[in-house]
């Protein structure tokens, strides 16, 4: 009853953008959605969706189901779009001048891209972690996790001082940052300031992470400890993964989706399903050559 | 011709000809560069000396706190009419500026900006007796000899420092911060705050700093809007106002020793405060990189 309650509201939340008062009880709502973790949400669906800079068509006609509380890795060679794509999920291309979307994204059912919708909002429900670590140079470790909170919130300090622990928990970063939460973000090693990029998304409670190669500038044991700690949060979030590296792909996704360059170098879909599906028994030679490392 | 090629033992080999004309190179060029810096260097040196060695002897504690009213006079309403003028010219010139410098490089179309940028670089090379004459003909019609003209005409000269320094800083902000802040749901005017001016803070502060500085010592605009007055006018901006360049304008062309005394003495205190200033900023921007 109480989750259903949440779910509606946490909607309204994407809906009803202009309101304050509407989002004031959603975001307390959220709350209650977020303690108690429905297990369908955060369901992204993807139909026909191309996304062009200017007149060049990055992507092309991709319709895609991305499962929630899944793992979903995008693979495919350089420049075929993967990132474009994810960018378009949460509307992170509209700070591109130029870039522009057709098609439609859902999110439970609720067109991103409606009218209605402010795009800002659409970035606190689906969550991004770049590839190069980003923390906020002049901010602190608690400063950084705090950010969206502070900035995009309106949390009471204790509040926020609970948050904060509670996603460098998540992140795996706690044991390792709690004697120096002061400390400057950018004092960590790569591998942490990762973490501490995770932690900071996974503070303003979104249901969906993007991530575009988030181990591509790591060693391969804080790329390890990334892996584990995505694993760890598909239960909580739908992660979206752009990776070059099949191991890491066929290790820590559940369904992965293929995509290649067309003639005019727009990307599109070649095939997606189950990650061993993907990496055993592809349909399309074009998946098997590039998981075989035969090409791009 | 064979490619020179080293191979371990050449290495403890006495040096060849080549090595030793290659020494004598490096030698010369180091030379040449002291030499250089040197000429930069020396003058600057003999000028502080020499304000130093003519002002001290009248540098007295009557010359800061009394006024050139004072039986024994001084130039305290100088000090205070400067610290005045230039504080308030910096209250208009650093949001103006500031936010001028961040709208041309976060929001303005690249037409708007690269028009933006001429602007600043023909303001920030008017002479600065344009900048007085523009207030005397402007502002004195209406409000007399004060120390509003005297702001307006510094704040016209420390808006293109601030504007300038402002874009050059942000730019320096990765993009990268910016769009981990937009990705977090962050709106776009509380990341360009909160986030990309205060990853820039330090910079922004030196753009205020030099704005300030080059305000401290400016004279002819001061002479066409402020006058200067031997009364001490403590936030009365609408009457004529003294200032340090003023006084040492002044009073470096009397024939009475003693004003030309004080005129040394004044560019002391001017140099003093200026360098000060700037010392705090460095200190600053070294201790302060995270807030
Ligand atoms: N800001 C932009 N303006 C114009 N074209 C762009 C822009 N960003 C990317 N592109 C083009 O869009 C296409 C897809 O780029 P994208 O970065 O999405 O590829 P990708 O699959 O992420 O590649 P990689 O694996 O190398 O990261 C490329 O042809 C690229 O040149
Ligand atoms: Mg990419």
């Amino acid at each position: 009853m109480e989750e259903e309650k949440g779910k509606g509201m946490k909607r309204s939340e994407v809906n009803t953008a202009g309101s304050t008062q509407a989002s004031k009880t959603a975001s307390s709502a959220a709350t209650n959605a977020h303690a108690s973790h429905n297990s369908t949400e955060g369901s992204l669906n993807l139909k026909n969706l191309e996304v062009f800079y200017d007149k060049f068509r990055a992507v092309n006609n991709v319709s895609l189901n991305i499962e929630p509380k899944k793992v979903t890795a995008l693979i495919g060679p350089s420049g075929c779009g993967k990132s474009t794509l994810l960018r378009a999920i949460n509307r992170m291309h509209e700070t591109i001048p130029n870039a522009t979307v057709k098609g439609t994204i859902t999110l439970d059912g609720i067109d991103i891209y409606g009218s209605l919708v402010d795009p800002v909002r659409v970035r606190r429900v689906i969550g991004m972690v770049f590839q190069k670590p980003n923390p906020f140079p002049t901010m602190s470790i608690f400063g950084n996790v705090a950010s969206g909170l502070r900035l995009a919130g309106a949390s009471s300090k204790d509040e926020i001082a609970g948050i904060v622990e509670e996603s460098l928990k998540k992140a795996a970063l706690w044991n390792e940052v709690k004697d120096k939460l002061n400390e400057p973000g950018t004092s960590l090693s790569g591998g942490q300031q990762q973490r501490l990029c995770i932690a900071r998304a996974i503070a303003v409670r979104p249901e969906v992470i993007l991530m575009d190669e988030p181990c591509s500038a790591l060693d391969p044991i804080a790329t390890l400890k990334i892996e584990e700690l995505i694993r760890e949060l598909r239960t909580e979030y739908t992660i979206v993964i752009v990776t070059h590296n099949m191991q890491q792909a066929s290790r820590v996704s559940d369904s992965t989706a293929f995509f290649s360059m067309g003639e005019d170098r727009g990307g599109y879909l070649v095939e997606s399903g189950l990650t061993p599906q993907i990496f055993t028994a592809p349909t399309q030679q074009l998946t098997e050559d590039y998981v075989a490392g035969r090409f791009g | 011709m064979s490619v020179l090629r080293f191979t371990a033992a050449d290495l403890v080999k006495a040096p060849s000809g080549r090595d030793a004309r290659r020494r004598r190179a490096d030698r010369f060029m180091r030379g040449i560069m002291f030499v250089t810096a040197a000429i930069a260097v020396v003058p600057l040196i003999g000028l502080i000396t020499y304000i130093i060695t003519n002002g001290l002897p009248f540098l007295t504690s009557q010359l800061i706190v009394n006024s050139p009213l004072d039986i024994e006079p001084g130039i305290s309403n100088a000090i205070i009419g400067s610290l005045q003028l230039t504080i308030a010219s910096i209250i208009v010139a650093a949001p103006v500026g500031i936010a001028g410098g961040v709208y041309l490089n976060e929001f303005a179309s690249p037409r708007v900006s690269s028009a933006g940028e001429l602007l600043i670089d023909v303001m920030l090379g008017t002479p600065s007796i344009i900048a007085g004459l523009f207030a005397f003909l402007v502002v004195v019609p209406a409000l007399g000899f004060s120390g509003y003209a005297a702001i307006v005409a510094l704040s016209v000269l420390m808006i293109p420092i601030v504007m300038r320094t402002t874009q050059e800083v942000i730019r320096l902000v990765p993009a990268g911060v910016r769009e981990a802040s937009l990705a977090l749901g962050i709106p776009v005017w509380k990341t360009t705050i909160f986030v990309t001016c205060r990853t820039a803070a330090s910079g922004l502060l030196t753009g205020v700093v030099l704005a300030v500085s080059r305000g401290l010592g400016e004279t002819a605009p001061l002479l066409l809007t402020a006058k200067g007055t031997n009364d001490t006018e403590i936030l009365n901006f609408g009457s004529t106002m003294n200032a340090m360049p003023i006084v040492i304008y002044r009073y470096s062309s009397s024939p009475d020793s003693l004003l030309i005394g004080q005129a040394w003495a004044t560019a002391l205190v001017l140099l003093v405060i200026a360098l000060t200033l700037n010392v705090l900023v460095r200190f600053r921007t070294v201790n302060n990189r995270v807030a």
